[in-house]
């Protein structure tokens, strides 16, 4: 059984390039700047930002473009990767009509489309880092880690409101509410200081702070983040893939009756 | 549930012979490659839409209430055989492309099971899957790659399925702006010439012009020959007297007969005369 997926996955490889490369071509059809897009609209966005907050955490945050910039990075790939892999299944419904796919390989070309935006998008915010005066260490290259953490978690997250999206259209603009609450509980703009000591534990609750956490650690602080934060984080992303998948695989048979 | 009707199929058919109707038609040592047991499949005309909060309250509160089951497929069993041409002929609506849809996988049956040996390249609805605001150059390597073709093979056959399809001067054009005739010409190639086991063509050759139509009947003889099997759906019962060796008849998803191509076409056209 497990075999025989592997074997799957394999065979729609070139599958999964194509449509990534088609996805991508399509998103900045006709646009000027084309792909320079991915990177300048989080710039901008970080001018805005930093004009408006860094007086009010001047003090407790060091580097305040590069601290929302990393955290805005993360965030705005996990949500959008979701939103995009719980549309994917009703958004290519011509093609999985007519032609037999596996219908999670949208999923995950719509998450690795949205990861590349981020890869990229990981370009100006190396260029802040440096132009602001962030000191370079050879921990930025651990970056890597929580960076594909994330993608894990976003994957299965996907997954899973692809699995119930595609029944309930009304999951997404139900989505798009949690997105909002999502990103004030999450410590984008504002430092975890803030909160008081006793309440932090409520915070690790949350896998997108952990992934945040961990890639300022690196990126910015120059430290290790501790051991428990790391488990905590892989075991987030582990839960959630296996989530994901097992509740996809239980729902997808009946996905041709409602797209 | 309801059970679906064993029944029916009795009073529709009582001519068919046991045979017939457990799929046995032929010996069962020759080379099976498409195996369909007992298929049936249904869907739900009134939660088929039902795409909103409001409306899953709404059904969940009436208890279900229009709730409407409708069987495109009731019961179907056939064996096809590897190099075989089969003709699905019937009415609109008879369950033609629904069981093209099972074997090809798309749909997954209510009831029974499909069982297929090799690779499919459905041609459903004229075109493989094709994106309409792609150009044919892109669509071709989309095409096979849904086949496990990477860029770099499909590349070798580009020119073939350009110089198939008629297509030179417009390669680079977004097929949205194509003709239906134009689209289903690309369709053809491509599935054509992405090595596939089976093909299934679901009246693909209906749109095409007198000369390509019989480019294609040329390319299916050769493809036969080759060991590739087809299953075709078509509403000229020519073309099935020509292509196809072996034919199904279906009605209201059911199979009413089947077996030598030309002598089922005319027992079709025959019922359909007589009917009122």
């Amino acid at each position: 059984m497990f075999r025989k997926n592997i074997d799957e996955f394999m065979y729609y490889v070139p599958f999964l390039k194509e449509v990534i490369r088609k996805d991508f071509k399509k998103k900045y059809h006709k646009s000027v700047l084309g792909v320079a897009w991915s990177m300048l609209s989080p710039l901008l966005m970080m001018v805005v930002i930093t004009v408006i907050f860094s007086t009010i955490f001047k003090r407790s945050i060091p580097h305040y473009p590069s601290y929302w910039l990393g955290g805005n990075l993360i965030f705005a790939f996990v949500m959008d990767g979701a939103t995009g892999a719980m549309n994917s299944v009703t958004n290519n419904a011509s093609l999985i009509k007519k032609m037999k796919i596996p219908n999670y390989f949208f999923c995950i070309s719509s998450v690795t489309q949205h990861f590349i935006t981020m890869l990229l998008s990981l370009i100006p915010y190396f260029a802040v880092s440096f132009i602001i005066g962030v000191p370079p260490s050879p921990c930025m290259f651990l970056i890597f880690f929580p960076i594909a953490l994330a993608y894990i978690f976003t994957l299965g997250l996907g997954l899973f409101l692809c699995a119930y999206g595609t029944f309930l259209r009304d999951l997404s603009y139900l989505f798009n509410i949690v997105r909002r609450v999502w990103m004030y509980i999450t410590p984008i703009f504002y430092p975890i200081d803030i909160i008081p000591e006793n309440y932090r534990f409520l915070f690790e609750l949350n896998p997108l702070y952990v992934y945040i956490t961990i890639f300022r650690d690196f990126a910015l602080n120059n430290t290790m983040p501790s051991e428990r934060l790391l488990i905590v984080a892989t075991f987030y992303s582990i839960l959630t893939l296996i989530l994901g998948l097992t509740t996809f695989k239980e729902k997808e048979d009946r996905f041709f009756l409602y797209i | 549930m309801i059970d679906i009707t064993n029944e029916a199929v009795e009073i529709v058919n009582p001519v068919i012979n046991e045979s017939l109707r457990t799929g046995d038609f032929y010996d069962d040592d020759e080379d099976v490659c498409v195996d369909v047991r007992n298929v049936s499949v249904m869907f739900n005309l009134s939660k088929n839409r039902e795409e909103g909060l409001k409306e899953y309250f709404i059904n969940m509160v009436k208890g279900k209430v229009g709730y409407k089951e409708f069987w495109a497929l009731r019961n179907v069993s056939l064996k096809v055989h590897r190099g075989d041409a089969v003709a699905l002929i019937g009415r609109n609506g008879s369950g033609k492309s629904t069981l093209l849809k099972t074997i090809a996988g798309i749909i997954k049956p209510t009831r029974g099971s499909v069982e297929v040996k090799g690779t499919i390249a459905p041609l459903i609805e004229m075109s493989g899957g094709f994106d309409r605001a792609l150009s044919a150059r892109e669509n071709i390597f989309l095409a096979g790659a849904m086949h496990g073709h990477t860029r770099k093979y499909m590349k070798k056959r580009f020119d073939e399925i350009i110089e198939f399809a008629e297509l030179e001067k417009f390669v680079d054009v977004p097929i949205k702006n194509y003709s239906s005739g134009m689209v289903s010409r690309l369709g053809f190639a491509v599935a054509t010439c992405v090595n596939a086991d089976i093909i299934i063509a679901d009246e693909v050759l209906s749109v095409g012009d007198a000369k390509f139509r019989m480019k294609c009947e040329e390319r299916i003889q050769q493809m036969l020959k080759g060991g590739t099997t087809i299953l075709y759906v078509s509403h000229s019962t020519a073309q099935v007297k020509k292509i196809c060796r072996t034919a199904v008849w279906l009605d209201k998803g059911m199979i009413v007969d089947m077996g030598n191509a030309s002598d089922i076409s005319d027992k079709y056209m025959q019922s359909i005369r007589q009917e009122p």
